[in-house]
């Protein structure tokens, strides 16, 4: 089967003029789309659009205007966001009736706002997890729940996972996440818009430099200013190095997985490289400080060291991924691990590299263009596979990929102005970003007021594709669930924020 | 195999020579904020920072590296006072010494010697559990840097281990969330004696952004002691390695201790 | 000493009738008879004494008397001494009337069939064992199942009989007398005497449960109530018996294809015997394979002794049928014990599955050690009885480089690969039977309690086995001794050297200790905990089990009997037919909201119940089917039958005289 890209909404207009929904157009920049709606009328509009093969991306229960409930579903080319203001009711017709990737969402909105979603099939509280509740969907002889986590075997984030087996195979996964919770996005409140990004950086550590851009866009759009254009070409440089590392770690993960101790080495010589690399260029090996509204901070290397840096590294990384993929001790436990079809990603509307594995070519870099990426171009690697092999190689196309950008971001470079930050005004708003981290698309939205961050709301990729983890086991035994795991490449502070 | 081996081999050795050598941090690094200049300080520079590690008290200014996240935003306000200071040994054994206040430059070559005579010298190696109690991730990458061939702490008689019966040291990333508490604490209970805390991270040790947002417990010594406190949003892994080896100290110090007690 | 022994078959003659008054008043009489072999027994195998107790002549079958010489001595000190042990644990719970009565009717055809003579008291012997498996298998008609594996057991018997009904004619055709002494060194046999093997092999091997005849042996184990499972099992020593005797002892050296086969027969059947052990849920049911398993083991060492025999090597003859004696002995201890044991869990529990147990350690103590130790010599765990009869059985399948024929020496190799394979899988099946009914937390029945009374069988068979291990070398020179009369040489001159030290009968090839290592592994662990205690002076402080941070139920998260063993029947689907499928369950009508569940439905196929038992079942059943037509009922055919026989003898004699 081809790739299938996220489609593109046709004829938007005369959807969403139905007259049974009520929709009013209200102002939106240039790729986003935003109808208020009335609040029973919000499933139809939603199950529409998702019935177009629009990706359901968030739920927010957000604050400005006004009390109101915003569902955003992404198409190729634009973003819309569906307003349901409140007025007071707390009831309200869930979307996972026709949609699985509302599951979660609606349940955490039941947690912190106390929106019941009427027909929602399993309401249970997902924010203050117990760890000691035990879950049983199979009934059968000899089978139990093996318990993995929140404390878990290894220098791993903390989430906890309930493993039903009948001693070899695994019958059913759940996914606890929510044990990190650290409650950022009400952090968000008042702050600077240079402390909310720093703030941003944090929320998903390993995706450090993406959740930034997408924050800082959020907050660009909100105020109509954009970046300089050398501040979005070092932007891409440091979004690519980022996606380089979060992939490298993959790789050096699932050889450790396989016991393939020179693989370990080899990749985490690499990786460190890398690491090492962003820390000389940026003083943080995570490039913290690196993005500040309305552009970048000054870098501490010229293009060409960060070239021939990369030169050496590329030359290493073929002959190492060539071994690598070579050595069938390896490449055998990832064979038809977790294997996850086309339907699966869209039903869950999975995001990331987990998506491209299996043929869904979303990628928010490509589809819905922001910063650099505009004129630098370039189409999602894809994968038809759908196992963890898929997903690996995906992982080493993008790999090639992000060098190849940066080697284009930096072509060019001495035609722009030498400005790397532009101010941006204080005004009342609101505005969404995005930006595509290594594990998938992220979305923010902020509002602003008065120079200040007023309100944030986070769609996370990983929260959005953990569901897809517990579903991809089928026929797999307990010794795959670390490869199809680290496969996904998720992080658990980003999806608990 | 053979091919890993040649690659191996081509490649050379790349593993610091740390404790013993010194490990220099590259220019600009973000190691740890310096106060050049601590009197004569307007209360307003407590505003500059995102987290509250500046506090002015009778124009004497005062840096919690505790709470210090790196950002560099007070450098920007006033490089006259403050400066970055690219600096990998920063952990310090108990929190009020991260309350800056400079480590003469000479203890620091006392120290290093110091660490580098207990690793030839630990005869026992130390094992060390990991808990995550709500981190951002950064400072997971950063321990498990600890095991790969640029540092190597497995020279030094590091080792992980995912069982805590057998774990010496317990090395905690994250502020402590609601939800991490009983299971940190759990895995305190169940770790033999004699124990170390490490907490590794800003969020370790103080709660760092997150904290007045009500649900982190505001650093780990809020619900275990601490033994060596590693600031550092996130710590480097030499950082990690220093506060290792010092925690590594109270361990075989603490068993010297038992058996001298002993009737 | 031949009063004794005609003592000890009186009182058990009079067990079989004294449960009319009272069954402990039988059961105490059939551990009085059991106790008076036993001795007699022991004596004879060591060469002390002889006894004989004349019966007369039979119906003109010619003279008959219960000997007991060396090698019927050894089998009479076996069966005694289990006889002894499992009576007194039916002395202490008494059981019905009827089972009372059985078990000592067992044991008494048992003692016969070992001490007679002659072949027509062996076989009424031979058919009283089978009438009686029957009866007491189907003693309880309410529990389904039960008449089933009577009948079932009892056709394979009656099977098995016919086979022996039919070798002893063809013996006698050639020699003209029923005693066993006359079969010895009959030469002029020719082909015959392969099929008079193939024959004893199919009658003996039916209750032993040569393969394919294993699968009536675990159903009649578990039919079999109470304690009189333990009885069940001495029974089937009388096949050995049959097998050491008539086989090796009377029909001679045979061609070399004999050994083979049943290295090739024992080998598989351990095999197949294991592999269907370690899925078991049912306590009886595992230890009915594991019956067969071992069973199989000792075929493989039999197996050798007959190679050895036909190749006139009597070294490699005396390693193989001394490793099988070993592992008869070591196997026909510890299986009454594990019944026992098995029994004492269903009346403290009662429970006769591994599933909902768990964590009997703590509350049955004394069980759990008579268990244990019965599971560690059927594991073959060093240094005790178990293992040193594999160890045996092992050296013995590694002599075959001493044979000239290739394909003898593959089978030998074959023998040992099989051999190594179910001693693996045995170790886990044992750890899993153990560990799922002792250690570990309980699961579903949380009050268990030791049965009372003193449990003297139990506590002394567990005894004798614990204690039999490290006495190996005694054993075996007592054995050497017994096996005399069958080896023509004392076997135990080569194979025991000072000091304690055993080798399998070859000089110079390996040695075992197991009296050694009996004193040294405790020894060091003893040292070292005291070291550790007074050296280091450790302090000890509790902790709760570590379950990743949390504090679950342990007993809903530990593993189950049945997910340890799921991944042998992962690995080894094709050969179970193993198949899983998740099956959505109709959603609870009382609780609406609930999510729905769904069942996990496990379907497997019992190869040899499917492909072979079930076919000649119905084939069997259609041919008697076919057979009713003769049956009209019309007296005027049943007189054409009887014509046409008359003409058929009429006709068939004058062909035979000439």
């Amino acid at each position: 089967m081809k790739p299938e890209p996220l489609r593109r909404l046709e004829d938007p207009s005369e959807l969403l003029a139905q007259p049974r929904l009520a929709a009013v157009v209200e102002d939106a920049p240039g790729d986003e789309r935003r109808l208020k709606l009335p609040l029973a009328r919000l499933d139809a509009a939603a199950e529409l659009l998702v019935e177009r093969h629009g990706r359901l991306v968030g739920m927010f229960c957000v604050d400005r205007p006004e009390p109101s409930l915003l569902v955003s579903i992404a198409f190729r080319g634009e973003l819309i966001a569906l307003r349901a203001p409140l007025e007071g009711e707390v009831e309200y017709p869930s979307l996972a009736r026709f949609s699985r990737a509302a599951l979660l969402p609606e349940r955490e909105l039941h947690d912190r706002f106390g929106l019941v979603p009427v027909g929602h099939p399993e309401l249970t509280p997902i924010l203050h997890p117990d760890p000691d509740r035990i879950t049983r969907d199979v009934i059968g002889a000899g089978t139990f729940v093996m318990p993995y986590g929140p404390v878990r075997s290894g220098i791993f984030e903390s989430i906890q996972y309930e493993i039903e087996t009948g001693g070899e195979d695994v019958l059913a996964l759940h996914v606890r996440p929510f044990f990190k919770h650290r409650a950022l996005e009400q952090r968000f409140r008042d702050l600077p818009y240079e402390h909310g990004t720093l703030l941003a950086e944090r929320v998903a550590g390993i995706a450090t430099v993406a959740h930034a851009l997408a924050f800082a866009q959020a907050v660009e759009r909100a105020t109509g200013v954009e970046a300089t254009r050398r501040a979005q070409r070092w932007r891409v440089v440091h979004a690519e190095l980022e996606r380089i590392a979060n992939h490298l770690d993959v790789a050096m993960k699932l050889a450790d997985d396989a016991a393939l101790a020179v693989g370990v080495a080899r990749f985490g010589i690499l990786k460190e490289e890398i690491m090492r690399l962003r820390a000389r260029l940026c003083g943080s090996r995570f490039g913290r400080g690196v993005v500040v509204p309305g552009g970048v901070s000054a870098p501490l290397l010229a293009p060409n060291d960060v070239l021939r840096a990369l030169d050496e590294f590329e030359r290493d990384l073929r002959r190492d991924r060539r071994l690598l993929l070579a050595t069938t001790s390896f490449t055998d436990r990832l064979i038809g691990s977790g294997r996850l079809d086309f339907a699966a990603i869209e039903s869950y509307a999975g995001v990331g590299p987990v998506a491209r594995g299996s043929g869904v070519a979303t990628d928010a870099r490509f589809e819905r263009p922001y910063g650099a990426y505009v004129r630098l171009g370039g189409d999602p690697v894809t994968s038809e596979e759908g196992d963890a092999q898929g997903r690996l190689l995906v992982r080493f196309g993008e790999i090639r990929q992000s060098l190849h950008l940066i080697r284009q971001a930096f072509e060019r470079l001495d035609k722009y102005g030498p400005e790397l930050r532009a101010d941006l005004p204080p005004v009342d708003a609101t505005g969404f970003g995005w930006a595509e981290a290594p594990m998938g698309e992220v979305v923010y939205w902020v509002a602003l007021g008065g120079g200040r961050v007023r309100s944030t709301r986070i769609a996370s990729p990983s929260l959005r594709n953990w569901p897809l983890f517990a579903a991809s086991f089928r026929g797999d035994v307990l010794t795959d669930f670390s490869f199809i795991e680290h496969s996904f490449g998720l992080t658990p502070a980003g999806a608990d924020r | 195999m053979l091919e890993w081996l040649a690659r191996g081999l081509h490649k050379g050795i790349v593993t610091t020579g740390y404790p013993r050598r010194p490990e220099p941090a590259p220019a600009g690094f973000r190691g740890r904020v310096a106060v050049i200049e601590a009197g004569a300080a307007d209360p307003s520079l407590e505003d500059v920072c995102p987290t509250g590690a500046i506090t002015v008290r009778d124009g004497d200014v005062a840096l919690d590296r505790g709470r210090c996240i790196l950002c560099g935003l007070c450098v920007a306000a006033d490089p006259a006072r403050f400066t970055l200071v690219s600096d990998f040994e920063t952990a310090a054994g108990s929190r009020w010494a991260l309350v800056v206040g400079e480590p003469p430059v000479a203890t620091l070559d006392a120290v290093r010697r110091t660490l580098g005579d207990r690793s030839r010298t630990l005869r026992r190696s130390i094992h060390i559990r990991h808990v995550d109690a709500g981190s951002d991730g950064a400072d997971e990458w950063e321990i498990s840097a600890l095991t790969n061939p640029y540092y190597d702490m497995q020279r030094l008689g590091l080792y992980f281990t995912p069982a805590p019966r057998h774990a010496d040291v317990l090395l905690v990333t994250g502020g402590v969330t609601e939800s991490m508490r009983a299971p940190l604490a759990r895995t305190y209970e169940v770790m033999p004696s004699p124990k170390a805390v490490v907490a590794a991270g800003t969020d370790a040790c103080s709660g760092g952004f997150a904290l007045p947002a009500g649900e982190v417990a505001g650093g780990v010594d809020q619900v275990l002691p601490v033994h060596v406190y590693v600031p550092g949003s996130p710590p480097s892994p030499i950082a990690l390695l220093h506060g290792l080896l010092l925690a590594a100290g109270i361990v075989t110090n603490e068993i010297a201790n038992e058996r001298q007690a002993q009737p | 000493m031949t009063w004794i022994l005609g003592a000890g078959f009186v009182a058990l003659a009079a067990a079989v009738l004294l449960p009319l008054l009272s069954p402990r008043l039988g059961a105490l009489a059939a551990a009085a008879g059991c106790v008076l072999l036993a001795v007699v027994g022991f004596g004879s195998a060591a060469g002390w004494t002889h006894a004989t107790v004349q019966l007369g002549t039979w119906l003109g079958f010619g003279d008959s008397a219960l000997v007991c010489d060396r090698l019927a001595g050894i089998f009479f000190a076996l069966v005694g001494g289990t006889g002894a042990a499992v009576s007194l644990a039916l002395f202490e719970r008494p059981p019905t009337r009827l089972v009372a009565s059985l078990h000592a009717l067992i044991l008494l055809a048992v003692a016969t069939v070992i001490g007679v003579d002659q072949a027509f008291v062996f076989l009424l012997a031979w058919e009283t064992i089978t009438l009686s498996l029957y009866l007491i298998a189907s003693a309880d008609r309410d529990r389904p199942g039960n008449l089933v594996a009577a009948y079932f057991g009892a056709g394979l018997s009656k099977l098995g009989g016919a086979c022996l009904l039919a070798a002893f004619g063809l013996l006698y055709a050639h020699t003209h007398t029923f005693e066993f002494s006359g079969w010895m060194h009959v030469s002029d046999l020719g082909a015959t005497r392969s099929v008079v093997f193939v024959l004893l092999l199919l009658g003996f091997g039916s209750k032993i449960g040569v393969l394919p005849l294993q699968g009536a042996l675990p159903p009649l184990y578990v039919a079999s109530p109470g304690a009189s499972a333990a009885t069940v099992t001495i029974a089937f020593n009388a096949g050995f018996y049959g097998l050491w005797r008539l086989v090796f002892g009377t029909l001679g050296p045979g061609p070399m294809w004999w050994g083979e086969l049943l290295i090739v027969l024992g080998g598989l059947g351990a095999l197949v015997g294991i592999l269907y052990a370690v899925t078991q849920d049912e306590t009886k049911r595992f230890l009915g394979f594991s019956s067969v398993e071992h069973g199989g083991i000792i075929l493989l060492g039999f197996g050798v002794a007959l190679v050895g025999q036909s190749t006139h090597k009597p070294d490699l003859a005396a390693v193989g049928l001394l490793a099988a004696t070993l592992q008869l002995i070591a196997h026909g201890i510890a299986k009454p014990l594990a019944f026992l044991g098995a029994n004492r869990i269903e009346d403290g529990t009662g429970e006769e599955t591994m599933r909902p147990l768990g964590g009997l350690a703590a509350r049955m103590p004394r069980t759990a050690i008579g268990f244990g130790i019965a599971m560690v010599t059927l594991a073959a765990l060093p240094p005790f009885a178990g293992f040193v009869s594999e160890w045996f059985t092992f050296e013995a399948l590694l002599q075959g480089f001493r044979l000239d024929s290739t394909l003898a020496q593959l089978i030998m190799a074959l023998g040992a690969a099989l051999l190594a394979l179910t001693a693996g899988i045995g170790l886990l099946a044992f750890a899993r039977l153990y560990g799922g009914i002792f250690l570990g937390r309980a699961r579903t029945v949380l009050d268990a309690c030791e049965p009372s009374g003193p449990g003297l069988g139990f506590v002394g068979l567990s005894l004798v086995l614990l204690l039999l291990g490290p006495a190996a070398p005694w054993e075996i020179r007592w054995l050497g001794r017994g096996l005399e009369g069958l080896l023509g040489f004392n076997l135990s001159a080569s194979t025991i050297k000072w000091p304690l030290t055993l080798g399998p009968v070859y000089p110079n090839f390996s040695v075992l200790a197991p009296t050694w290592l009996a004193l040294g592994i405790p020894t060091f662990l003893l040292a070292a905990a005291a070291l550790v205690k007074l050296l280091l002076r450790p302090h000890v402080r509790r902790a709760p089990v570590w379950l990743s941070g949390t504090a679950m139920d342990i007993s809903a998260v530990q593993y189950t009997p049945e997910a340890y063993a799921n991944p042998i029947r992962v690995v080894l689907a094709g050969a179970y037919g193993f198949r899983r499928s998740l099956e959505p369950v109709p959603p609870d009508p009382t609780a609406p909201d609930e999510p729905g569940k769904r069942a996990l439905v496990t379907r497997v196929v019992p190869a040899f119940e499917h492909y072979l038992y079930r076919p000649v079942e119905h084939g069997a059943l259609w041919l008697s089917g076919q057979a009713r037509r003769f049956q009209s009922g019309r007296l005027s055919t049943y007189l054409l039958y009887v014509l046409i026989v008359l003409l058929a003898v009429l006709a068939l004699i004058p062909a035979l005289r000439s």
